[in-house]
């Protein structure tokens, strides 16, 4: 029988939710198929994620455990995850879309022979008589200005899928006990070409920003300190997590994590506010899949307002401070 | 000293283009430099490029899929009140034969492929290694030397040439630093164009207007589509866009206190234009100054020492009413530029003298025959009649004239009448009909 | 250190109107700047190498104007649709025979968005490698990249030889000088046929995004846009 397997993303001892929304999907893919799902867990206690994984659907879990994996390395990942393929021979893989499944793909593709279908929006399978089973998806191109129905024959395929995209759901079914494949994994960190030498992380981020349900994103029309706090206090009165464009992470008012867009990240929150953004393509790349985008712009013809649900025409430094108070009322 | 070039052109629009072209064909070895990103980045026009040069400059252009939109066989002149449009109309079989006499142009599109065929023409002359085309880069200076202009600064890099020509366009920095025009434009002589490109599918767009092939249709528009401001309005056909827009005086829009977008929107929402735009999509906006084809806002001089000065960054451009000539206007002074200084580089004389031989052979050409013969049509067109109860006359006379409506219906002399008695007087309309029939 | 940029050529995303303009990718802009600055005060080379079609060359000569030294072609049919696993082995190829320290790429082409090339040439040369670059440093005989990882900046000493994939997020790429642009167009560029070998992706239909339920612009009095949003946002939107 074939497989699909679903790399889990732990980050801050989490699963992360790109990864259950992946592994939701797989779930429901396999279904009409008749396929398997398995999980692969890299973690210096992987075990610890199992149930979790059972509950989203899994019926086998590839448990590779190493405190290695606790920090992200790509060398000892790429070894990891290129031998659990082996073990478990899916048809498909499925990752989520993240800076650390971005780094290891393109090395996993050529070891395992493997082709890729990076940062997509769905996947499926499709079967065919003669052809077999092909793994298509859609993809968003040209900083998500267009998307390309995109398709791969090979007998495995490795998906990464965008944040977002699927939903999370527990499933129904009482199974049986998920299985469990603890896979010896000695990594002699002699052969380890690249060392890490620090991890600088991103201070005051309390919400993970590509999982947040509110995203308080600010653009160049925030401008300073001043403008940040307002930011900052619209964020922690909606629980929101805080996200910027590309010119204030480089004018340094905001971390690089925060960075929504192209090069940054991708969101799809429930509320969006682009609070000074004027919606330059490859930052609206990053969050026209939210799907409640509030503008505030003081300029009428920003492109911020094509995608936006409600905009606003005014100037932030007027309209948070008021909303800041009316917004404490309604949730306090 | 860095290599010396015969010229240096600053500006990769038309008028520059056109210079580059003539120079790499004479085997000059020149410098152009442009600031935006690419020629055409930062160009806007209505834009229908009329005349015959570019069959000059690249000929049997038309047989090629790049570069122009669409040639034009079809125009109409409308003019109109708030519900109505009444036009002229023109179509012609003889427009369809190459060269056309006139072609609609995306400048983005447009000015990067005349780019690229200045390239070739360098690459086939005989200094394909030593004339240039250089872009994203901004020329801040012209260099003098004893009066003398001898090359260009930008940044800090200084290049030498035997003589400078300016095609920088309306905004006429250099133009100005030179001395050749005052540090500030009267604003009397200029004016503000705004245009939008309406994204139409191909066919949609052929359908609706008529269009076979690659030909298309130009309107122009006088009356409501400026909501009272001084100017008009143009609707162009391209290949799979509309190129709609405004040509308002400054004066007169600073005096209605609306902005350009303003005005644009009621002309836009005219149920006769709505009807044409329909379904379109805005992909693009842009506002630029452009000249208003006052003979007297043209510089102190075309050329002074070491210095040729070619299309709008001279204020060459005509608009009578009938189509707005800037394009083809750029196109001739750079071919004629050019042609001086080639002839000064093969007599190795680049004195004023010489340089005098361009405005000669601009005066002899229809460039500025037409400027002069059509400056009464120009002024004209500045009578405040001409925007507004013009316009609503020729629309009630049209009213009446084409309903039918039960009653007895009156002689078309007497609705003409009743049509003038309600917008114009007869002394104000005897006055501009003579001028009008003097100017065209 | 001896640096080989691999550089794309992608259609301009940013223009309005389909233009067909193309230019270089910006992630490879980057990658070039990156590498000026680094060899700035060496006198070993910078090399550039481009797959695509011949009319590439203007692109090849806006890299070279910002400083490179050398270039090569791989020329490829114009309408051949390479995705990045073929792409990546005619340039492993090129690469296989040649000795350099550092072998940089963007870390995703504009138009595509893939971000697979840079991983799966450093795998079919077996060189360590780090991606997302935004800060990169010289040390003896290594190289400290930054890379932008999940929860933050994390930093990564490389021996080499090693190969870095570049955020535009590294730097401001420079605009060519006049003697930058004059130097490129009298730089031969070495041209080679590349024979692609097969995609492992095909790409069956493109199409534009659906789009988004069209919205509504408020404007006027500050108070007055946060009461109207707010009551939006609470019944008809029903979030919060
Ligand atoms: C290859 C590439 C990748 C890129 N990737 C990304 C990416 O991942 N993410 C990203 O964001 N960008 C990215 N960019 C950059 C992008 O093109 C834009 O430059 C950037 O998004 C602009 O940020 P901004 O909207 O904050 O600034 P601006 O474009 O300067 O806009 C500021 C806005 O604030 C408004 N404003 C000013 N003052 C006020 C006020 N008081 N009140 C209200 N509004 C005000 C202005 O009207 C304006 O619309 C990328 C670019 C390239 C070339
Ligand atoms: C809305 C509108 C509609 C129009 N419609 C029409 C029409 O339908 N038909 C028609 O024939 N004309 C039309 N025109 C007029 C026409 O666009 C201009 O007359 C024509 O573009 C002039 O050509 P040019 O080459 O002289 O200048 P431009 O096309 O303006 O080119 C000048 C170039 O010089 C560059 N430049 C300027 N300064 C420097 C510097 N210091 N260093 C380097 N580069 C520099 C600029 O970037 C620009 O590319 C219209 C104009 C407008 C605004
Ligand atoms: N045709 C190409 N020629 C040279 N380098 C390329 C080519 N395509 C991709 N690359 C490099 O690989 C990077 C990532 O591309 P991609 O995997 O397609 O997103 C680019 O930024 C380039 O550095």
């Amino acid at each position: 029988m074939s497989s699909i397997l679903v790399v889990l993303s732990v980050q801050d001892g989490r699963i992360k939710r790109s990864s259950l929304e992946g592994l939701s999907r797989a779930v429901f893919v396999s279904k009409k198929l008749q396929w398997d799902v398995s999980v692969a867990i890299f973690h210096g206690d992987a075990p610890s994620f199992v149930e979790e994984a059972g509950q989203y659907g899994a019926k086998t879990a590839y448990c590779v455990s190493n405190p290695i994996f606790n920090s992200h390395l790509n060398t000892p990942w790429i070894t990891g995850l290129s031998k659990v393929i082996e073990l478990a021979k899916p048809r498909l893989v499925v990752v989520a879309s993240t800076e650390s499944t971005k780094d290891i793909l393109g090395a996993v593709a050529i070891r395992s022979q493997a082709a890729v279908l990076s940062d997509v929006a769905t996947f499926d399978v499709a079967t065919f008589d003669v052809a077999g089973d092909i793994v298509v998806c859609e993809r968003p191109i040209m900083a998500a200005k267009m998307m390309a129905a995109t398709q791969s024959k090979e007998p495995l395929v490795i998906v990464s899928l965008r944040s977002g995209s699927y939903e999370a759901v527990k499933t129904t079914e009482t199974s049986a006990e998920i299985n469990i494949v603890a896979v010896p994994f000695d990594f002699d960190s002699g052969t380890l070409t690249a060392t890490l030498k620090e991890i600088v992380r991103s201070t005051g981020e309390t919400v993970d920003l590509s999982e947040a349900k509110i995203v308080v994103a600010a653009g160049r029309g925030v401008k300073d300190a001043a403008g940040k706090a307002l930011i900052d206090e619209l964020a922690s009165i909606t629980g929101a997590a805080v996200g910027a464009s590309r010119a204030v992470v480089e004018s340094g008012l905001f971390p690089a994590t925060a960075q929504i867009g192209q090069t940054g990240k991708v969101v799809s929150p429930e509320l969006y506010f682009a609070v000074g953004i004027s919606g330059a393509i490859q930052h609206v790349a990053g969050m026209s899949n939210s799907r409640v985008i509030v503008a505030i712009n003081k300029d009428a013809d920003a492109p911020i307002f094509d995608v936006a649900t409600y905009g606003l025409v005014g100037d932030c430094f007027k309209i948070l401070p008021i909303l800041n108070a009316e917004l404490k009322k309604i949730l306090s | 000293m860095e290599e010396k070039f015969d010229a240096i052109i600053v500006g990769g629009g038309i008028a520059g283009l056109s210079a580059a072209m003539t120079l790499a064909r004479g085997n000059a070895k020149f410098l152009l430099i442009e600031r935006g990103a690419f020629c055409g980045a930062k160009n806007v026009s209505g834009g229908v490029l009329w005349g015959n040069d570019l069959a000059k400059l690249v000929p049997e252009y038309w047989k090629e899929e790049g570069g122009f939109e669409r040639f034009i066989n079809h125009r109409r002149l409308t003019f109109m009140d708030d519900q109505s449009a009444f036009s002229v109309d023109f179509k012609s079989n003889h427009f369809n034969e190459e060269p056309y006499a006139g072609v609609t142009v995306l400048r983005s599109i447009f000015d990067e492929w005349l780019a690229g065929k200045v390239q070739e023409a360098i690459e086939q002359s005989e200094h394909p290694e030593e004339s240039f085309l250089a872009t994203d880069i901004l020329v801040e200076e012209v260099l003098l030397e004893g009066g003398k202009a001898v090359g260009i600064r930008a940044g800090e890099e200084r290049f030498y040439a035997d003589c400078v020509i300016l095609a920088e366009g309306v905004n006429n920095l250099l133009t100005r630093q030179i001395g050749l025009e005052k540090a500030y434009v009267p604003v009397d002589y200029m004016a503000i164009g705004i245009k939008e490109v309406l994204k139409l599918d191909a066919a949609r767009l052929e359908d609706r207007f008529q269009l076979r092939g690659r030909s298309g249709v130009t309107n122009e528009f006088v009356g409501y589509c400026s909501d009272g401001v001084e100017g008009g309005g143009f609707l162009y056909t391209n290949r799979d866009s509309i190129s709609i827009g405004l040509v308002l005086s400054l004066k007169s829009l600073k005096n209605s206190e609306k902005t350009p977008y303003d005005v644009l929107n009621t002309f836009k929402s005219h149920p006769a234009v709505a009807d044409m735009i329909e379904g379109s999509v805005a992909v693009e906006y842009s506002a630029h100054a452009v000249s208003t084809g006052d003979i007297r806002s043209l510089p102190s001089e075309l050329y002074s020492n070491g210095v040729l000065i070619a299309g709008e960054a001279a204020h060459l451009l005509l608009n009578a009413g009938k189509a707005i000539q800037g394009m083809d206007f750029a196109m001739r002074s750079g071919i004629l530029a050019a042609e001086t200084v080639l002839e000064a580089t093969k007599k190795s004389d680049f004195s004023t003298g010489m340089l005098k031989n361009y405005r000669t052979a601009l005066e002899a050409s229809y460039v500025m025959k037409d400027l002069r013969s059509f400056q009464g049509a120009v002024q004209l067109l500045h009578q405040p009649e001409m925007f507004g109860p013009i316009p609503n006359m020729i629309c009630d006379f049209g009213r009446q004239f084409f309903t039918i409506s039960g009653e007895p219906t009156p002689k078309a002399s007497k609705m003409m009448h009743a049509a003038v008695k309600r917008h114009v007087s007869y002394w104000d309309l005897v006055k501009l009909g003579l001028k009008g029939a003097k100017s065209l | 250190m001896k640096f080989c940029v691999c550089i794309k050529q992608v259609p301009d995303v940013q223009s309005t109107v389909q233009t067909g303009r193309m230019v270089l990718n910006a992630y490879d802009a980057s990658a070039v700047e990156e590498a000026l600055v680094i060899n700035s005060d060496s006198t070993d080379e910078i090399d550039l190498i481009l797959v695509g079609p011949a009319s590439a060359t203007e692109t090849i000569r806006k890299a070279l104007a910002m400083g490179a030294n050398n270039a090569f072609h791989l020329v490829v049919e114009e309408s051949s649709q390479l995705d990045s696993f073929a792409v990546a082995h005619l340039l492993a190829g090129f690469l296989k025979g040649r000795t350099y320290d550092v072998i940089l790429t963007g870390k995703q082409a504009q138009d595509s968005d893939a971000g697979l090339v840079g991983g799966m040439l450093a795998e079919l040369l077996k060189l360590p490698f780090a991606t997302n670059a935004v800060g990169m440093t010289a040390l003896a005989g290594g190289l400290q990249v930054k890379r932008q990882g999940d929860t933050g900046q994390e930093i990564l000493i490389l021996p080499i030889p090693c190969l870095v994939t570049c955020s535009n997020d590294m730097n401001n790429p420079r605009i060519p000088s006049l003697k930058g642009i004059m130097g490129a167009k009298r730089t031969t560029i070495a041209t080679e046929t590349g024979t692609p070998g097969n995609n492992r992706t095909q790409v069956s239909r493109v199409f534009p995004p659906a789009a988004r339920v069209p919205g509504i612009k408020l404007s006027g009095e500050p108070g007055e846009l946060v009461a109207q949003l707010l009551s939006k946002l609470q019944s008809e939107a029903g979030v919060l």
